[in-house]
């Protein structure tokens, strides 16, 4: 089986670090997004891929050969930029025949081709016409076109939906995620928009700072972060800072008002605790079933129809954020209520040194 | 009240700018050969005269022939320029751009001199071919400028994406930059060819008798013998000028439409 494998790669612009000892290992054929917020090394890190910025120091190996000091044109991965980059003198065939011409292929199997990849993102009747004259959405998937119709080892595609309305975005995700399916090629995607990278992604690699946060599937992201930043930037999340304590037999996880019992003993001793929205619910009084209760009051809530999004005040002092049903009614701004989690639900997170 | 001004600030520019040539013009077809109002009654004549008697229609040719040629030069050398300067570092682009726009800066009469002697040692003064060059020279940094400008104006990406298509430089550059660049080359090329069309400093210096341009037998006209003919040259000038000018605003027009669209 062929992979990319990223080995420790670094990367310097001048005296700044931009990239801190990244290693990924991606399976031939999968899907993986590179996530993260602003300035955390995503475009550097393609673009280290594509070739046109080279590594401090660390290798890239595709299939077990060293690329890392391959020029772009040599490496055969096609890529969609943020713009397009569509070539605004070319209509849109020959824009999608570009990488073939340069690759010497004949002219009846250009025509085959580019009229083959046209139809598989459904630009069939815009051969003919130039940029300027299709939608964003149109040229978006031209640009995607043209980065498949030579078959390269890999896509690389850098927030190829960021310029899109919502709407079209979520249309463009499921393409993209059929295409993939349907072609096998291995897509690298930039973004910093979360619900995109867990609806596509085979598996998501958080990146924060310059470093390979965690990368794991977007089930294991979301339910069992490594660390808080993960916690955070992968949906919402209530965390609590505290300690891990002996007591008897038991692991508890204490913090200012509460106890948890952990189900194993972790090796850490300073932890935190995080519990997704819909792993509490709100009550009006406690019930004696082994999951713990804490009271507050309503700050605000959302109602959603199928349920509501409560945001309280605890009265250890923190605010959660919780789902809770709203079959038979709301509760008020200023209500005492009870929030209630069962310990299992709750993820111990790693906590980083500062 | 913007609005009075508005019109007041256009009509007494277009006035201060057009009042001049329209004052003059309308001698063109004056049937008196005295440049005085009031007018004498209509005629053509003077128009005929300009295309049948020397030295209007020899000096017409010879001042085509000479832009042509210059915008030809002018046009290889500033491209040339302008692409290796793209080409050099942020450095060298400074001190290249600084280089290959001097020739804008230094007084026409400085380089007439320079030109008059440097060619007249190296043995082709007075001909076309000193003409042609010393016309390209003041040229090319007007074509090095409007290049540099296409070439600035295009989007990286573009290059980058071609690139990754597994096109090597010199690929990219022919299928990519250079077709890009083109309208820049065209509004240079038009730029070159009308600065040589009127220019009339360096020509003084450089015209032998044969090689005489239509700027200098225009001059020499008003010196001598003063008829409507000259303002007859001078009206249909200025409707050649305006079509270039018609041209290269359509040029520009048209690159601008096949870059939209980001
Ligand atoms: N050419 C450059 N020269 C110097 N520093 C750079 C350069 N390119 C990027 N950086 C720095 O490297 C860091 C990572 O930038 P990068 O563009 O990879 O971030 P990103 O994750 O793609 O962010 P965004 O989501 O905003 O696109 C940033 O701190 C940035 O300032
Ligand atoms: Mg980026």
């Amino acid at each position: 089986m062929s992979s990319l494998e990223i080995k420790n790669i670094d990367k310097f612009y001048g005296a700044t670090q931009a990239l801190f000892d990244v290693s990924l290992n991606i399976e031939m054929g999968e899907f993986v997004t590179l996530l993260g917020p602003s300035g955390s090394g995503k475009t550097t890190l393609l673009k280290i891929l594509a070739g046109f910025e080279p590594v401090s120091s660390g290798t890239i190996l595709m299939n077990g050969r060293d690329i890392s000091l391959l020029s772009p044109e040599k490496r055969n991965f096609g890529l969609v930029f943020q713009g397009y980059a569509l070539f605004p003198h070319m209509t849109v065939h020959e824009n999608i025949a570009y990488p073939l011409k340069v690759r010497r292929v004949a002219k009846d199997e250009i025509d085959e081709r580019v009229t083959a990849i046209l139809d598989l993102v459904q630009l069939g009747k815009f051969a003919g016409r130039y940029p300027a004259e299709l939608s964003g959405g149109q040229q978006q998937r031209v640009a995607l076109a043209r980065a498949l119709v030579f078959k390269p080892d890999l896509l690389l595609l850098d927030e190829p939906m960021s310029a899109l309305d919502k709407k079209l975005r979520v249309d463009l995700q499921e393409e993209l995620r059929d295409i993939h399916r349907t072609l096998g090629t291995t897509f690298i995607n930039v973004t910093h928009d979360q619900e995109e990278a867990m609806h596509m992604s085979d598996r998501i690699a958080v990146m924060n700072h310059g470093r390979i946060a965690q990368f794991d599937t977007a089930f294991n992201l979301y339910r069992h972060p490594d660390t808080r930043f993960v916690a955070d930037f992968v949906g919402k999340s209530n965390i609590l800072d505290g300690e891990v304590v002996q007591e008897g037999d038991t692991a508890m996880f204490r913090a200012k008002g509460v106890a948890v019992p952990l189900p194993e003993a972790p090796t850490m001793l300073e932890a935190e605790l995080m519990i997704r929205p819909e792993d509490g619910t709100v009550e009006v009084e406690a019930a004696n079933d082994g999951r713990i209760y804490l009271p507050g009051k309503v700050l605000s809530s959302t109602y959603s129809g199928d349920r509501a999004l409560y945001s309280l005040a605890m009265d250890m002092g923190e605010n959660f954020i919780v789902y809770g049903s709203a079959r038979s009614g709301i509760h008020g701004d200023g209500a005492r209520v009870l929030m209630g989690f069962a310990p299992g639900d709750c993820t111990l997170l790693r906590k980083l040194n500062g | 009240m913007s609005r009075a001004i508005y019109w007041i600030s256009l009509v007494l520019s277009m006035l201060f700018l057009a009042l001049p040539l329209l004052l003059v013009l309308p001698l063109a077809f004056n049937e008196s050969s005295f440049l005085t109002y009031p007018m004498e009654g209509f005629t053509l004549d003077w128009f005929k005269i300009a295309f049948t008697q020397p030295p209007w229609m020899p000096a017409f040719l010879n001042s085509l022939k000479v832009a042509f040629g210059a915008a030809v030069v002018a046009v290889v050398i500033g491209g040339l320029a302008a692409m290796g300067t793209m080409l050099s570092g942020r450095f060298g682009q400074i001190i290249l751009s600084g280089l290959f726009i001097s020739p804008i800066v230094i007084p026409s009469v400085v380089l007439g001199v320079a030109f008059t002697y440097a060619f007249g040692r190296a043995g082709f003064g007075g001909g076309y071919i000193s003409l042609v060059l010393a016309h390209a020279i003041l040229g090319a940094p007007l074509v090095f400028l409007s290049v540099m400008t296409s070439l600035k104006g295009l989007d990286p990406e573009l290059e980058r994406a071609a690139a990754s298509m597994g096109a090597s430089r010199a690929y990219r550059f022919r299928t990519v930059t250079l077709p890009l660049a083109a309208p820049g080359f065209m509004t240079g090329a038009l730029f070159a060819f009308v600065t040589s069309f009127d220019e009339v400093v360096v020509a003084l210096f450089l015209a032998a008798p044969q090689s005489t341009t239509l700027p200098i037998a225009l001059f020499s006209g008003l010196r001598d013998r003063l008829e409507p003919t000259i303002i007859a040259v001078a009206l249909m000038l200025s409707l050649l000028s305006l079509m270039f000018l018609l041209v290269l605003n359509w040029l520009q027009q048209r690159s601008r439409y096949k870059t939209r669209g980001k």
